[in-house]
């Protein structure tokens, strides 16, 4: 039988113990970046670049979490920077349309959950691959949002909504904050709750979940439903900060969400991931733009540095499973 | 010449000179593996002749598994020398382990389902020409070797169309093809139905007579006895002993594997019998058709048939999972329309599905997660899951049914067949019910927890609980059963209670001879 692995022997390491080391590893290789390029450069650890630096991993932190769950699931979602792009022309016009603030913020995450239903309608109910459903939302966002603004941006007049993003509070930027709004909530949600477990079972056995009394279906909603709406999040986060709404933002986001949430350990197969994971890898990539900027490394370059981390680190990473078994 | 014959001569010139009958092919002088501290093989001496069946039994984690990767070549070994025709080999690779004629045929199939089953037979080793296959002179030579060996298969159509056991023929005649001469084979009759097991078994005793020699590790006794010239058993890692088939029989067997005797396996208590907790009525759905049984507190119903004859249908059926086309249920004496697999859980069903792999477990996940997993609700407060209480929860039936594990944290695919089978008992155990639904709960799983498994039936039939017990097993179900219906294409065909018909009389009703 070939599930009887060496029976009783080479007990595989206890899971917890292990998914927190690799997270002190992460830990370690991010602060070993900050003091390298501290080093290298003196520009690094001044508030001014610290912030920015913040700020920008900020973003794809947040996609990278709500994309940890899809991928939990044994799923995909290519749309989160279409998404993003999207809703940031949706708050942009409705503000331009005299919309109050309020109700615009909300309008605009519920425009997310409903492109998350969308997808895990596409999913479930007509049976297709979550590659291709979100591949063809990520193609079709783009398209709507172009037509709404006719190919141009939207100015966002709203002095209050683009304050947000410069504000810093206790010292720390807002966006950062944000990372924590959604990270805790996301904590309790993947680690605490059942439904957390459920993300789990579903991504590792979809017929001994449905069979253990797990509503498989709802799950997927859940999973699809909490990408999209980090995604509509960011959106706003992004219009604020830029001061625009634009559909063509945002490009290859999805990719660097990836990319984050596989550096923090999750596993493409699905059923292996966190919430703290994801973080540090969307502020590894994040210092890794930030100093090869600072160091006026190519851009190009920056490309290729993070392909190769992506290979490194997932390289280590599937070494330290096998080890385990 | 024969179909098998011709293209098996194309790798012959590559072997060395066949060793007499009789004579050892395969010696194993003090074989051993270590896993770290922990001794998966204790160091073996085994001979093996040429031109023999050799039957390998013993339990789950017996070291059976670990014996099978040291001689394909799967894993290295810690110390021992092989002698294969009595030179030093040292087996490092499973390309080596081919290249010299050993060839495992392994329990679940590991061929590509979405090639054409000539594809498969040739895989690895294609007919080409100037670099591009022959692939019409490929499917003709798979399908020679199909009909010579009386297979009934197209050699063109897509593996995976066909049943896991036609596919494990396929695998078989594929190990067939490629100039074995030592060839294994690890349970290969788990999946089959008796027809397939009878062409299996014509095929080994085709490829005995062509001079292969056959290692044969089953669970199943009767199938050693049938098959085998010689018997080698282990337990614990420790090879206990070689025994000539003639020379003994199957009590001294089983007390060498487990040191345990016949009639402590099938352990059956009978118990008077209660309410009735379930009832249904001319049911019918995919799969089976005008079910009509009832399950009553302290029954044992045990449904007997070939794979395919419908009885997980119906239990999958009456769990909720397949929508049902006609007829009634009937719940504690109340209809009931069970339209999804919650509202059987809620009524207090439990389901330990037929195949472990793909319906019971998440292999990629703990134990404790595994055991837990119908039963967050229960488990959460407010918001979150009660930790204390999820692990104590995993711990007590990791506890209770003597899983083999240091942790709950292990990932259940690190777990034996025996032991993953009790993480799927342990579930809904934790869980609770008032019928249990086993479907082949035996599958895979040695003596000694089979016998646990019989006498943990006997503790939820003493709580009032029913249970229906599915098995292709006959021997499982006549022993343990109180009343046993007999399926042939989705029906049932026949009833009896208690041991009130033969062996061969509910044999003969399954397939219909």
């Amino acid at each position: 039988m070939s599930v009887e692995t060496v029976e009783g022997s080479a007990a595989p390491t206890p899971k917890r113990g292990v998914s927190i080391l690799f997270g002190l590893t992460l830990l370690g290789l991010l602060l070993a970046l900050w003091l390298a390029l501290g080093l290298a450069t003196n520009a690094f650890w001044t508030p001014n670049n610290i912030s920015n630096l913040l700020r920008q991993g900020a973003m794809t932190a947040i996609l990278a979490v709500g994309q940890t769950f899809v991928i939990i699931t044994a799923g995909i979602d290519l749309s989160v920077g279409a998404v993003v792009g999207f809703t940031s022309v949706i708050v942009a016009w409705l503000l331009a349309a005299g919309v109050p603030l309020w109700l615009a913020v909300i309008a605009t995450l519920l425009i997310g959950v409903l492109i998350g239903v969308f997808h895990a309608f596409g999913i479930v109910r007509m049976g297709l691959p979550p590659f291709i459903i979100t591949l063809a939302t990520l193609t079709s966002l783009r398209g709507i949002g172009l037509l709404i603004t006719n190919g141009s941006t939207i100015s966002i007049t709203n002095e209050a909504f683009t304050n947000f993003s410069r504000a810093d509070f206790l010292g720390v930027p807002s966006l950062f904050w944000m990372v924590i709004v959604v990270a805790i909530p996301a904590y309790v949600f993947l680690h605490l709750s059942r439904f957390g477990r459920y993300l789990f079972a579903v991504g590792s056995n979809r017929e001994a979940a449905r069979l253990s009394g797990v509503n498989v279906d709802r799950t997927i909603y859940l999973a699809y439903v909490l990408s999209s709406t980090c995604a509509a999040f960011v959106g706003l986060l992004l219009a604020s900060r830029i001061g625009i709404g634009n559909a063509t933002q945002a490009e290859g986001w999805e990719l660097q969400a990836i990319a984050s949430s596989v550096i923090g350990g999750t596993s493409l197969f699905g059923a292996v991931g966190s919430v703290h994971g994801p973080l540090l890898g969307a502020f590894i990539l994040a210092t890794i733009n930030n100093g090869a900027n600072l160091l006026n490394v190519n851009s190009f370059w920056q490309r290729i540095i993070t392909g190769l981390l992506i290979i490194v680190i997932v390289y280590f990473d599937q070494l330290r499973r096998r080890g385990s078994r | 010449m024969t179909g098998l014959q011709e293209v098996s001569h194309r790798r012959d010139a590559e072997l060395k000179t066949a060793v007499p009958k009789g004579e050892p092919i395969l010696d194993l002088l003090g074989l051993q593996k270590n896993y770290g501290a922990v001794q998966a093989l204790k160091p073996a001496s085994i001979t093996f002749l040429s031109g023999e069946i050799h039957a390998i039994v013993g339990e789950n984690g017996a070291g059976k598994s670990t014996l099978i990767k040291l001689l394909t070549g799967v894993i290295p070994r810690t110390a021992g020398e092989v002698r294969w025709c009595g030179e030093p080999v040292q087996l490092a690779s499973p390309n080596e382990a081919i290249a010299r004629g050993i060839n495992a045929v392994h329990q679940e199939v590991v061929l590509c389902p979405h090639l054409s089953v000539a594809a498969n037979m040739f895989l690895g080793d294609e007919m080409d020409r100037n670099g591009l296959m022959r692939k019409r002179a490929m499917t003709a030579a798979a399908q020679g070797v199909l009909d010579d060996l009386g297979f009934n298969l197209p050699a063109d159509a897509t593996l995976g169309i066909l049943t896991i056991g036609q596919q494990q023929l396929v695998a078989t005649a594929r190990a067939a093809m490629r100039g074995t001469r030592f060839l294994i084979f690890d349970e290969p009759t788990a999946y089959l139905t008796r027809q397939e097991s009878a062409q299996l078994f014509r095929l080994i005793r085709r490829l005995q007579n062509e001079g292969v020699t056959i290692v044969y590790i089953s669970h199943r006794l009767e199938e050693v006895f049938e098959l085998a010239d010689r018997v080698s058993v282990l337990r614990d890692g420790t090879h206990v002993g070689t025994r000539r088939i003639g020379e003994t029989n199957e009590a001294e067997l089983i007390a060498l594997m487990i040191n345990r005797t016949i009639e402590q396996i099938y352990h059956k208590e009978h118990f008077p019998l209660g309410e009735t907790i379930v009832e249904t009525r001319g049911l019918t759905g995919p799969g089976f058709s005008d079910v009509s049984l009832s399950v009553r507190s302290g029954e044992i119903v045990g449904l007997y048939g070939l794979i395919g004859a419908g009885r997980s249908e119906f239990a999958l059926g009456l769990y909720g999972r397949h929508p049902i086309g006609a007829g009634e249920v009937y719940w504690q004496g109340r209809k009931v329309e069970i339209d999804n697999e919650r509202k059987a859980m809620e009524l207090g069903i439990a389901l330990a599905p037929e195949s472990r792999r793909d319906q019971g477990l998440c292999l990629n996940l703990p134990i404790g997660l595994n055991v837990n997993l119908p039963v967050f609700r229960r488990l959460t407060r407010g918001l979150t899951i009660n930790r204390a209480e999820e692990a104590a929860n995993a711990d007590r039936q990791i506890r209770d049914l003597q899983i083999k594990t240091p942790s709950r944290r292990v990932l259940a695919s690190a777990m034996s067949g025996g032991n993953q089978q009790k993480i799927v008992i342990g579930k809904w155990l934790s869980h609770g019910a008032k019928l249990f639904i086993f479907d082949e709960p035996t599958v895979g799983v040695d003596v000694g927890t089979k016998a646990e498994i019989y006498r943990l039936f006997a503790r939820l039939l003493e709580q009032g609980a029913g249970i229906i017990l599915i098995s292709s097993y006959l021997p499982e179900v006549y022993e343990l059963a109180d009343r046993l219906h007999v399926f042939r294409q989705g029906r049932i065909v026949a009833s009896h209670d208690y041991r009130a018909a033969s062996h061969e009389e509910v044999l003969a009703q399954a397939i219909n001879a």
